[in-house]
This record gives C-alpha cells, sequence and structure tokens, in this order.
C-alpha cells in the first residue's frame, strides 16, 4: 500500500483536529477548574516578605507564612501562632507561648527558636521593630515552644507593633532562613502558613501557584479580619501575571480568572454592566494621596511657601484630576488618615472645599518668594500621580510660582527624590505619592510622619517639639492617651507643614460572582476563607 | 563552505561581545535603581542603599563588568536581581511560547502570503489583484494589538470559541497549546502576510515579465508550472530574504502580541526586565537573541545555494 502526500496530509489535519476539538471545547465551558481559583494581582518579583516592603510579596507572605500576632476586622491585635502570652508586672517581660499544631511545610515543626530569630531579622528593617530591638535587653527562647522579650523600658505599644500590617510585616521563617542578614533575600518559600509554594509550577514573571496546605491547623475562632481560623476551601490559587488590564479584564469577563486587583477606573462601566461581575473595596480605608516637599532647599525651606501649597491645595479637584469618579475618592484632612483611630480634626481650619488662591498668594508674598524654580517629580506610569502633577504644576502657576514638571518613570523618580542638591543640580522641590490610610495611624511605622531631618523621609522635614511627641508614642499604652498624643502632634504638623494630603482614594477589586468569601483587610488581601462555587 | 560558516560564527561572537558592552553601558547610564524597586515605593533610604550594597550596585562600573563578563564566559548568566532565579531557566521557560508563536506565526505568514503573492502577480491589474494590494495596506497598517482586542472581542468574549489569553505548554497537552495560540497567530501574522505577499507579489511580476518565461509559454507550458516550477524558483531569493529577516524580527519582536494576549515568551520577559532594571535579565537575553539572529541570518544564506545553484560561498 502507498500513501501519497495528499492522503498523509488529510490524515496530519484530522489528528490535529481530533486532538484540539476537546480542547476547543474546554474553552468555551470550563476554562477554570471548579476548585482552583486564579487571580489576576500583579507582578511577584520579589519572595522574600522582609527584603521588601510590597504589597504583593506581603499577600505572598500571608499565603505561605503565618505571623505570631494580626489584626482582626477592626485593626484590633489579636493572637495568632500564639497560644498563649503575659506580661510581667513591671511590664518590662513579654512571654509568649505557641500554639500547638504549627509545622513547616517541610515537616519539622515550627518553634520558639524560629520565632527569635524571625523577630531579630524584621527589626532589622521594620520601623517598629527597630524600635523593639533598640529597647530589647533580651530575645530569647526558654523550651521550644516558648519565647520572651525582656525589655530595659516598658513598650506600651509592643503587641501593636507584632502585629502591624505595614509591609515588611513579621512573618516567621525557619530559623535558618531567619538567620540570614535582613539584606539578602530568602528564597526558599518554606512557611507554615494556609498555603504550600509550588516551586515546580512556578513561572517567574508569569504565574505562581499554591496549594492548600493540608496539614495547617487554623485556630478554632471564626475567621475575623486577618485574625482568627484560617480556613482554605479550595484546593489550588494561581496567580497569573497578566500585564494588560484589557485582556485580563476579557479573560475575567470569559470566566479564565476569578479575581482581578486593581482594575483601571475607566474599565469600572464595563465592569459593572456585567451580570457576572462584581466590583469590592476590600481595603476601606484606601491609600492618601500626598505631596512631599523638599525641606532643604528653597523656596520649601520657608515655612510660609509650604502653608501657601497648604492653602492652596483644591482636594477634591486633585481627586478628580486622578481618579475621575468620585465614588472612590474622598477629602482627608487629618495626618493619620481617614479611617485609623487616631484620626483628628486637630488644627485643620486651613481646609477649604476649593482651596484657597487669595490666601496661598498673600502667603508667597509674606515669604518674600522670589521666583526660584521649582520642580515637581513626576512618574508617567503612574497616572493618577502625573494627573494631579499636572494640576499641580497649573495651580502652582496660578498664583505666580515658577513651577517646572520633570517627568520620568517611577524607578526614576525614587533614584532622584534621594537627592539633596539644589533644582539646578539635579535635585527636586516636589513630589506626589501614596500611602495606606491604614499606615498613616503609626507614627512609628510610617515614614511619612517623620519629623527628624536627615533621617526623615524623602523631603526631610524638621521640627523637634514635633518629634518629641512621636518618640512617646511608643509609651503610651491605652487608645485614648494614644489619641490626646496625636492631637498634639497633628496641630503642630499642620503649623510647620511636613508635608501636604491631597485626599485619598480607594481600588475596588473586581471578581467573578462566584467566587465570595474575600477578605477585605488593608495593606494584605488573603486567600483563605474564598469560596468558589460553579457558575 | 566551510571557512565561510567558521567566519560567521567567528563574526557571531563579535557581534555578541559589541552587544554585551553597549547593553551594560546604557543600562548602567540609563536613570532607575532596581533597589528602590525592591525595596517598595514608600521604603526609607536606608532600606534602599541597604539593598543596592548587598547587590553590588555600588561597586565602580569597570568592576560591575568585569565580574558580569567573566560570568558569561564561564557560562553563568547569573541570577535575576529580583526573583534570584537563575536567567538561564528564565530564558529556557520563556523561549518554548516564543518559538511557538513564532514557528505558528510564519508557517500561517508564508502559506497564505507567498500564495496571495503569486495570485496577485497572476492575475497582475485585475480584480483579485487590486483585492489582494488593499488587504496587504490594511494587514500591514493595522497595529498588531487592535487586530488582537478585535479577535479577542468577537472569537473569545463574544462566541466562547477561543481562550482569551494565556499558553498552554505543548508537553501539557497538543491541542490547548494550539487553541491557546489560534488568535495570537492570526493577530500577528497579519502584518507578516501582508509584507510576505508584497514583495512575492513583486518579485513574480518582475521574473514572469522575462523573455524565458515567454519561452516557456510559447512552449505551451501549463500556468502551474510557469508559476512553480519557473517563477516562483527565480523570484525566491528575495522571497527568502524576507522570510529570514521576517522570522529573525518574529523571535525578539513579538513582544505586543505577547502582551495581548498573556503568552509568557521572550519579548514579555525583556520588557518586564527592562521596565524592572532587572540587569542580568535584559543583558543576557539581549546577546542570546543578537546570537539568534546571527544563526539565522547565516541559515538564510545558506539556503540560498539551494534555490539558486549560481550562489556559491
Amino acid at each position: 500500500m502507498t500513501i501519497s502526500r495528499r492522503h498523509l496530509f488529510k490524515a496530519g489535519i484530522a489528528a490535529g483536529l481530533a486532538v484540539s476539538i476537546p480542547s476547543v471545547l474546554r474553552a468555551q465551558t470550563t476554562p477554570t477548574a471548579g476548585q482552583t481559583v486564579r487571580m489576576v494581582k500583579g507582578d511577584l518579583r520579589v519572595f522574600d516578605p522582609i527584603w521588601t516592603a510590597t504589597n504583593i510579596t506581603a499577600d505572598h507572605g500571608a499565603a505561605i507564612y503565618d505571623t505570631l500576632f494580626t489584626l482582626d476586622s477592626k485593626l484590633m491585635p489579636r493572637a495568632q501562632m500564639v497560644g498563649k502570652w503575659g506580661v510581667s508586672n513591671d511590664k518590662k517581660t513579654y512571654t509568649f507561648e505557641l500554639r500547638d499544631g504549627l509545622g513547616w511545610h517541610d515537616g519539622t515543626p515550627v518553634t520558639a527558636a524560629d520565632c527569635v530569630a524571625s523577630i531579630r531579622r524584621w527589626g532589622q528593617v521594620h520601623p517598629g521593630g527597630q524600635i523593639i530591638l533598640a529597647r530589647a535587653s533580651d530575645i530569647s527562647t526558654k523550651d521550644d515552644k516558648t519565647f520572651t522579650i525582656s525589655l530595659k523600658d516598658p513598650l506600651g505599644v509592643l503587641i501593636d507593633i507584632l502585629a502591624d500590617l505595614t509591609p515588611p510585616c513579621l512573618f516567621i521563617m525557619r530559623e535558618k532562613d531567619a538567620n540570614r542578614p535582613a539584606t539578602e533575600q530568602v528564597t526558599t518559600n518554606i512557611g507554615s502558613g494556609p498555603f504550600r509554594f509550588n516551586e515546580a509550577l512556578a513561572k517567574p514573571g508569569a504565574s505562581f501557584t499554591y496549594d492548600r496546605n493540608d496539614k495547617y491547623v487554623p485556630r478554632k475562632e471564626p475567621s475575623d479580619g486577618l485574625a482568627g481560623g484560617k480556613i482554605v476551601n479550595v484546593d489550588r490559587v494561581i496567580w497569573e501575571n497578566v500585564a494588560d488590564q484589557q485582556t485580563a479584564l476579557a479573560a475575567l469577563q470569559a470566566g479564565e480568572i476569578d479575581y482581578l486587583q486593581d482594575p483601571p477606573a475607566d474599565l469600572y462601566p464595563v465592569i459593572e454592566s456585567d451580570p457576572n461581575l462584581e466590583l469590592q473595596v476590600l481595603d476601606k480605608g484606601g491609600w492618601d494621596m500626598v505631596l512631599r516637599m523638599n525641606f532643604l532647599q528653597p523656596p520649601f525651606n520657608n515655612v510660609k511657601v509650604r502653608q501657601a501649597v497648604l492653602h492652596l491645595i483644591d482636594q477634591k479637584a486633585m481627586l478628580r484630576a486622578a481618579f475621575g469618579n468620585p465614588k472612590y475618592f474622598k477629602t482627608v484632612t487629618s495626618i493619620f488618615g481617614d479611617t485609623t483611630p487616631v484620626s483628628n480634626d486637630e488644627n485643620t481650619g486651613w481646609y477649604k472645599e476649593d482651596g484657597d488662591p487669595e490666601k496661598a498668594k498673600q502667603l508667597l508674598a509674606e515669604a518674600g518668594y522670589a521666583g526660584e524654580k521649582v520642580v515637581i517629580l513626576t512618574a508617567t506610569d503612574w497616572r493618577e500621580g502625573d494627573n494631579a502633577s499636572q494640576l499641580l504644576a497649573a495651580s502652582l502657576r496660578k498664583i505666580g510660582v515658577n513651577a517646572e514638571l520633570a517627568s520620568m518613570t517611577w524607578g526614576e523618580l525614587s533614584t532622584r527624590r534621594a537627592s539633596k542638591d539644589p533644582v539646578e543640580n539635579g535635585g527636586w522641590s516636589v513630589f506626589i505619592t501614596s500611602e495606606p490610610d491604614y499606615s498613616l495611624g503609626n507614627p512609628l511605622a510610617s515614614p511619612f510622619l517623620l519629623a527628624n531631618g536627615d533621617k526623615a523621609w524623602y523631603g526631610w522635614p524638621t521640627n523637634d517639639e514635633y518629634e518629641a511627641l512621636r518618640v512617646k508614642w511608643a509609651d503610651v499604652e491605652s487608645l485614648e492617651e494614644r489619641k490626646a498624643v496625636a492631637r498634639k502632634m497633628q496641630k503642630l504638623w499642620w503649623d510647620f507643614v511636613g508635608d501636604v494630603r491631597l485626599g485619598k482614594y480607594v481600588s475596588p477589586i473586581t471578581r467573578r460572582k462566584t467566587l465570595t468569601g474575600v477578605i477585605g483587610m488593608p495593606q494584605i488581601v488573603p486567600m483563605w476563607n474564598m469560596q468558589k462555587t460553579s457558575a | 563552505m566551510g571557512n565561510y560558516i567558521l567566519r560567521r560564527i567567528v563574526s557571531a561572537i563579535a557581534v555578541m561581545a559589541m552587544v554585551g558592552v553597549f547593553v551594560f553601558l546604557l543600562l548602567r547610564l540609563a536613570p532607575g535603581d532596581p533597589a528602590a524597586m525592591i525595596a517598595g515605593r514608600n521604603a526609607p533610604p536606608e532600606a534602599v542603599a541597604a539593598i543596592r550594597e548587598q547587590l553590588g550596585l555600588n561597586a565602580p562600573l569597570s568592576v560591575q563588568f568585569m565580574r558580569w563578563a567573566f560570568s558569561i564566559l564561564q557560562g553563568d548568566f547569573g541570577t535575576s536581581i529580583f526573583s534570584g532565579w537563575p536567567v538561564l531557566e528564565l530564558v529556557a521557560q520563556r523561549l518554548e511560547p516564543t518559538i511557538s508563536l513564532s514557528i505558528l506565526t510564519m508557517i500561517l505568514s508564508v502559506t497564505v502570503g507567498v500564495s496571495f503573492g503569486i495570485l496577485a502577480a497572476w492575475r497582475t491589474g485585475r480584480p483579485v489583484d487590486r483585492l489582494l494590494t488593499a488587504f496587504s495596506a490594511f494587514g500591514y497598517s493595522i497595529p498588531v494589538f487592535v487586530i488582537g482586542f478585535f479577535l479577542i472581542y468577537f472569537f473569545a468574549i463574544r462566541t466562547r470559541w477561543l481562550p482569551v489569553q494565556g499558553y498552554v505548554p505543548i508537553e501539557v497537552d497538543l491541542g490547548r497549546w494550539f487553541v491557546h495560540l489560534v488568535l495570537p497567530t492570526v493577530a500577528l501574522s497579519l502584518g507578516y502576510i501582508a509584507f510576505i505577499a508584497r514583495v512575492t507579489r513583486a518579485s513574480m511580476v518582475e521574473v514572469l515579465s522575462e523573455d524565458y518565461m515567454r519561452t516557456a509559454a510559447a512552449k505551451g507550458a501549463s500556468s502551474y508550472a510557469m508559476l512553480f516550477h519557473h517563477a516562483l524558483k527565480n523570484a525566491g531569493v528575495p522571497i527568502l530574504t524576507v522570510i529570514g529577516i521576517s522570522f529573525a524580527y518574529l523571535i525578539g519582536g513579538v513582544v505586543l502580541t505577547e502582551t495581548v494576549f498573556n503568552i509568557p515568551g521572550i519579548g514579555r520577559l525583556v520588557v518586564d526586565a527592562i521596565n524592572n532594571r532587572d540587569y542580568p535579565i535584559i543583558q543576557s537575553v539581549l546577546i542570546l537573541t543578537s546570537g539568534l539572529y546571527v544563526l539565522i541570518n547565516l541559515t538564510v544564506d545558506l539556503a540560498y545555494t539551494l534555490i539558486d545553484p549560481r550562489i556559491r560561498y
């Protein structure tokens, strides 16, 4: 029997179709397996949640690691890995005992030594952790499950710091991983959390797979915020990195993915019109936009000029320019954010609905402003910030400020903002950024609330009186006392104008309605508690 | 022939070395700091400084270059600054999607493009020629992302016939591999079909007007024999050149298609690395890509001898 080329060609096509048709059908009917959740969250580039402070790595950390303490839905600290804990009468020694059943993904048990090493490593990089290390006389194990933190002086906020959600959070790692310096990345991805990182299926830049840790023993209490039992209801969660948001939305509409983080605002109408999709605000605190001014160089080394900007800003106009949809933004007048327990209205008389350009002009004149160039750094790859910067430049020019925009990428901005030189030598005057509203409630953790000059965050604000109050924060124990300190701090801040707030915004996520139970908390999107039903 | 191939390989190494120096300097002189990106948007300056020191980015440029060059010479392409994964492993993961897409695109483009070109040349000046010329202009002018989203809308969202995005490795499921590549292949091919069709048409029109073609027609040769045995073989060199260039361009130029259809290929690897300032990845991929370009060009040059016996090296 002879086979002609034509026959061979036909047979080839038939075989190809036979193989691919079932897949075509799968593409139409069940693009996502029943107990696998597919999420588009961004590009996980770094695995060590202590080495970096990025939110996506904190999400990765929350999946595979566990924490000693965490916060409930009311943002109050609650024990998580810790079973029992207590403090001595002199309030200088804290004793912690781990709860039963904690084990690493490699099968070994979690020990107190792991916790001590993790606290020491995290304490090198977390501002609150640095305070603990500075004040600790000893951090050591008592036995396999018990460890103590002994302090030179009482530290009223110790448990709050251990539970803090501002990355880098205190994720507990194996001792041999945590013994590495905080400046070296841990890439083993072995934790004791409710999910195991599937190394074999990891495709950096494309997708990462997390499998349910069947050996995880959750707490008995019901889930509440990040506290309580971490119950995993799905077998697997896959993080897809879809670079194009339009494609990601199309995939969500087609049911190929279940969850899309931070869809662009111009796609909200499309999402709202799709009966299978839902927009949901997980972090109700959102992010506060902040305008940082360079205290070291003219004209912002003059408090009157900083006050002029404070009075000039029309927050609603800024937010409209940046985000468009008023449903997702709000004005903010407290330096401690809008939703934190210490947010307050002290010394906020400067706020006016449309800003106060006349007052700003008057303050500029009083400052003796002589046309010094104001360079506004703006990152074009952060569209919202860039829009706000454009409006800021226009507003400043209207009151006679010689404002100039310097457009660049965020990466370039990150480099240039470190320069303390005059603008003529590559320095800067102003840039806009944003900070989670939640973080602003903790002046020990948020770099935005420092005013200690050279040691402060970019802009290097200085005010000794304010700093003395900020340091005192660590010693106060009750919320009422903290509120009182917060009011005093805010009064000073708005007088010397440590920075200017432009309002806050919330970024809803989008999910298919078949995915429920996504926990809404600041900073972290956990993957436990989620449930997926078939369409 | 052997000497020629050896000379080309030596020149390829020289090209790769020059690319290496150029890319290294370009990246280091461009603004941006990977340490700042690792540390996070609002990280304190001291955290950024510590990471920069740990990554060796504070060392003088010459020292950084020598370290990198010696590693490359030893076959060590380094690790990603961000993930810590070996660069060669990352490249290997991304090669299959890009090569799969490129090969399918070339098969479709060459098959359809050459056919359209021959048809248009055979019917020069007639409606079918004008139609195909208009199609070429259209295919060449429409950006791939416009075609991509158009295809996604109709074939993935409206009809649900095909998946929107993603890639399934060929060894996992041949059928799903093919299905996931249908839309990106069609989107990417349109421009190449137009390009190859135009070159084929021009080359064929020129050959069809030669005296020997008239002689063949006078001897009673069939249209099929004239077009495929006589004309196409003689028009083949420029067509092959265009195909070779297109294939080389495809390997590095599929980034838009990979982005629109979320295919984790080499193009996206490089673009993500550039955005992140992940120096080892950018440097290594560009060196390897330049080597691949030279290899494809060499293959095309050698292929000339197969279709034109007058060419000798």
